[in-house]
């Protein structure tokens, strides 16, 4: 029962969303209803909310005819309701009241992603009357969806102005303090928003002096005023849902990306965690510049063409559910497993058109026939989902190809393997000189990581002779060094504030050279590469989780604050009144987080029957993209 | 959770009115920004697509009405037990057959003729999609009506057909079952298929036409009233061998059902199958012509230039 509110965030969204699309009444599947058919408009923020929820076929299937951008060009389409789904900003504001005075529609339903003011709905109402359409705005809503659901367990701020609450935005020296409290109340609007679709008020615990903090006090306030507003107040019985069944409310863990800024540099070597580092992967979506193969052009012939191929990884997709925590060897067995055995079903296909070739031939076939009628039937009644499985054989075929292909060029295991040494501290058998003055090993980008991990994991900085060492090998590698420059101010300043962060023992055991996928013939040719295997470790988000969560005694999250917006009074203790273990809890990184930490979330909770854990960021990056970020701190 | 602020939008729609009053400011062109507003709209010009397509849908939903009020009836097994008022005779039966599958006829024509209509008027691309995905909307709302009727009408030919063959006694089983069966199977594959092949009324009307002579000439071949022990006996013992002999063929006709269900299952397939495949080929058939022709062009062409030097 307690598992009923923290898992499933995305179906909440998902039956939220689908309500929206009927017309503000929640669903019911007929199967001899009417069509009604609608257009759906949104804008940027909203397109992000819904692509990872909804394909276009559910799309159509509840009855949208068109999808369009708010800011494009529309015609009018006389005789149809319009669904908007858009936030409640001055700009999209004014269009939609263009959208009124044009009459482009029959009938608007409004639903905002986060709550209106009251000013911008007396716009609306002014343009309304203006164009005598008023009777036209069917409904308005408030929908609070203002968050992106990745997984089921995964949830995002935003992709559209993600370089608002962005790690640099919060970090760099010359914020002002208005500047900030705009970057806390996007931040807060959205987790406010979170809470409310989970329909539970959550215990808050967060770390002293940091930006963390300064979203945990804001969103208590938030919390608390509308929970005290009887009338208005989002969090009432029927709102709740299933949260009201379980007695224990949701552990809200409020961190700040400063704790650990090894993590997102860090190689890594799962399923998802490296499609997200290798590739082009946002909002579910991979995107791969496939080179054609080799084609006979004529002569006089036109150059290769590189193909885009774009694929959606969703829940639907049940090798990548179950694959997407795998390190990446067992992923390539996987697929080969996979498709032998596809290539099995599909001879059996094949064998009985053969034998379907003798019918009528003699008595003794046709006795024989019988049951291959209903083999044939069956046959042919799985073959759709024989072609899905292709499919996704495929599109898993070529994802993992792509990732392959960069591992292999840049190295990324050793890369792997050493940084998971550093971050144990256990002995390095290589120099780190020497790699990165190694000319084959990794893009310099890479090379910048794992000096930047050395430096972030140090006990005590190297001496100035080293640095300068260690510097020149890097510009020689080709690295711009301004991270670094940010890094050193960094440490400096967390090492007043608190001891690094350690990233407790590991190993990785290699397990030979030659995987034994390759003897299998398979077209996963792992030569080379090392078949690492990844033994549990904590990382630091996991390690002050388990802590807060388990109500464990630890110098590092003793001093956290604690909040409970439901408390008559705020008290400014760290003293927590629930003495028990919780059984959800909500991480939310504020400065950005990646699918690495939320990796090893799920699985220190895996081990755990009957918790559950979400994980939230402000935004999701991948090394590249952090990297830059540091870029630009270390140049101010 | 959702919240509905229709209310307040209202409200807010009251306030601005009260507060344009206030101002002096006009509002819409009138005063009385409602009666403006209900001039405004009966000359707004009503989608002609629309409300045509409004009317397809609205007949489909009355097919789709009679068919559920009359459906218990129509597939009530025991009409002939029941009392007068749940009755409904094979004729009656009928009648809702050919009635449904005209009306099927014409919903399907109609959408065609609104999806050629549709894309003639309209210039804008929004709109033509827009109307494109209504109509296949429409279609497949008509489907599903449609699969509601096949489905009673499967249930229907299956229990006559079960009726039939429990009615029937045989002196010959052998040939005589064999032609039953072939015409048995018959009917239950074009029962199947989808409403546009009403063939299967002249079934019911074949077997009981079949069955008859056979009774007859097994009904006359028992004129004698006497009969001695011996042929008792010899009775008797042609009893048991029949009964063992009705009963292995009772089992393969089971067989044979079996079969023949699957195989009208795979031919339905089959059939969606090759329609999908239709609108394929012809596209592949419109190419193939276009390059055949430019291939003779540019054979023409190739053919012409030896004149040129």
């Amino acid at each position: 029962m307690a598992a009923a509110t923290a898992a499933h965030i995305s179906e909440r969204q998902n039956v939220a969303f689908k309500r929206i699309l009927n017309f503000n009444v929640p669903h019911v599947k007929n199967s001899t209803g009417e069509p009604v058919w609608k257009v759906l408009i949104y804008d940027r923020f909203g397109q992000d909310i819904i692509s990872p929820l909804l394909s276009v076929k559910e799309l159509r299937d509840m009855g949208i005819t068109l999808h369009l951008l708010l800011h494009s060009d529309r015609d009018p389409i006389p005789d149809v309701p319009a669904v908007y789904f858009v936030m409640p900003t001055e700009e999209n504001i004014d269009r939609m009241c263009q959208d009124l005075r044009n009459q482009l529609y029959e009938s608007y339903y409004l639903n905002f992603i986060s709550a209106i003011s009251r000013s911008k709905l007396e716009d609306i109402a002014n343009a309304a009357l203006a164009a005598s359409a008023v009777t036209q705005v069917a409904k308005v809503f408030d929908q609070y969806l203002n968050f992106i659901t990745l997984e089921d367990d995964m949830f995002v701020l935003c992709n559209q102005n993600k370089e608002l609450v962005s790690y640099r935005a919060i970090n760099r020296p010359d914020i002002t303090d208005t500047e900030m409290e705009t970057v806390m109340d996007t931040i807060v609007d959205s987790l406010f928003c979170f809470f409310v679709t989970l329909g539970a008020v959550p215990i808050i615990r967060c770390s002293r002096g940091t930006a963390a903090e300064m979203v945990a006090v804001k969103l208590d306030k938030k919390l608390r005023e509308n929970l005290r507003d009887a009338r208005n107040s989002l969090f009432t019985g029927d709102t709740l849902g299933a949260g009201q069944f379980s007695f224990q409310r949701p552990l809200l863990v409020l961190v700040d990306r400063n704790i650990d800024l090894a993590t997102p540099l860090h190689h890594t070597w799962t399923y998802q965690a490296l499609v997200h580092d290798v590739l082009d992967f946002h909002l579910n979506r991979v995107n791969l510049e496939e080179s054609s193969g080799v084609e006979n052009s004529p002569a006089g012939a036109r150059p290769k063409r590189k193909n885009k191929k774009s694929y959606d990884l969703t829940p639907v997709d049940k090798f990548w559910q179950k694959h997407k925590g795998s390190p990446f060897p067992e992923v390539a067995e996987s697929v080969q497993q996979e498709l032998e055995s596809y290539r099995a079903q599909e001879d059996e296909v094949k064998r009985l058109k053969s034998i379907m070739g003798l019918e009528g031939e003699d008595e003794g076939a046709i006795s024989m026939l019988s049951d291959n009628t209903a083999k044939l039937t069956s046959a042919v009644s799985s073959l759709p989902e024989l072609l899905e499985k292709k499919r996704l054989i495929d599109l898993h075929t070529n994802v993992a190809t792509a990732v392959l292909e960069h591992i292999k060029a840049r190295k990324l295991d050793v890369y792997f393997e050493y940084e998971e040494k550093i971050m144990s501290k256990t002995t390095l058998d290589k120099s780190l000189l020497d790699i990165i003055s190694d000319p084959d090993a990794g893009t310099p980008e890479d090379k910048m990581r794992l000096f930047l991990i050395y430096y972030i994991s140090a006990q005590q900085a190297p001496s100035e002779a080293d640095l300068e060492q260690y510097k020149k090998a890097l510009t020689d590698a080709g690295c711009n060094l301004n991270p670094l420059q940010y890094i050193k101010q960094w440490k400096a300043f967390a090492k007043m504030a608190s001891a690094p962060a350690s990233y407790g023992n590991t190993t990785t055991k290699p397990m030979g050279l030659l995987s034994r996928v390759m003897n299998t013939g398979s077209q996963f040719v792992m030569e080379g590469v090392k078949n690492l295997v990844l033994k549990q470790q904590n990382l630091p988000v996991t390690r002050i989780l388990d802590n807060l969560m388990e109500m464990k005694s630890n110098p590092e999250t003793d001093d956290y604050r604690y909040f409970d917006p439901k408390m008559l009074r705020g008290n400014d203790s760290s003293v927590p009144r629930n003495k028990n273990p919780f059984q959800e809890a909500i991480v939310f990184v504020v400065g950005g987080g990646n699918y690495i930490e939320y990796q090893n979330l799920v699985d220190y909770i895996k081990g755990k029957q009957g918790k559950h854990i979400l994980y939230g960021c402000s935004e999701l990056f991948n090394a590249t993209q952090f990297i830059k970020q540091l870029s630009q701190l270390g140049q101010k | 959770m959702a919240v509905d602020i229709t209310l307040l939008f209202r409200a807010s729609v009251k306030t601005v009115k009260t507060r344009n009053k206030a101002l002096g400011v006009a509002v819409g062109g009138g005063v009385d920004g409602s009666r403006d507003e209900l001039f405004r709209r009966s000359p707004r010009p009503k989608g002609d697509f629309s409300s045509r397509a409004r009317e397809v849908i609205s007949h489909i939903g009355k097919l789709r009405d009679f068919l559920l009020e009359h459906r218990k009836d129509y597939i009530n097994a025991y009409s002939h037990v029941m009392s007068e008022y749940g009755r409904m005779t094979d004729t009656e039966r009928d009648q809702i057959d050919q009635d449904a599958q005209t009306f099927m006829r014409t919903c399907s024509e109609a959408i065609q003729q609104l999806r050629t209509q549709a894309h003639k008027e309209i210039h804008s691309q929004q709109v033509k999609e827009h109307r494109s995905v209504v109509l296949d909307f429409i279609e497949d709302y008509l489907k599903r009506v449609c699969k509601l009727y096949s489905e009673q009408r499967a249930i229907r030919v299956k229990r006559v057909v079960d009726k039939k063959r429990l009615s029937k006694l045989e002196p010959e089983p052998n040939t005589k079952t064999r032609e039953s069966m072939s015409s048995e199977k018959g009917s239950q594959h074009p029962s199947q298929e989808s409403e546009e092949k009403p063939a299967t009324e002249e079934y019911p009307e074949k077997v009981p036409a079949e069955s008859q002579p056979e009774l007859g000439t097994w009904g006359e071949g028992k004129g004698d009233d006497e009969l001695s022990p011996e042929e008792i006996q010899m009775f008797e013992q042609e009893n048991q061998r029949l009964i063992g002999e009705m009963n292995s063929l009772f089992d393969e006709v089971r067989q044979i059902e079996g079969r023949v269900v699957e195989i009208s299952r795979l031919q339905e397939i089959f059939t969606e199958k090759v329609l999908q495949q239709e609108a394929e080929i012809d596209s592949i058939h419109q190419l193939v012509v276009g390059a055949t022709e430019n291939i003779k062009e540019g054979n023409e062409d190739i053919r012409e230039l030896p004149c040129l030097r």
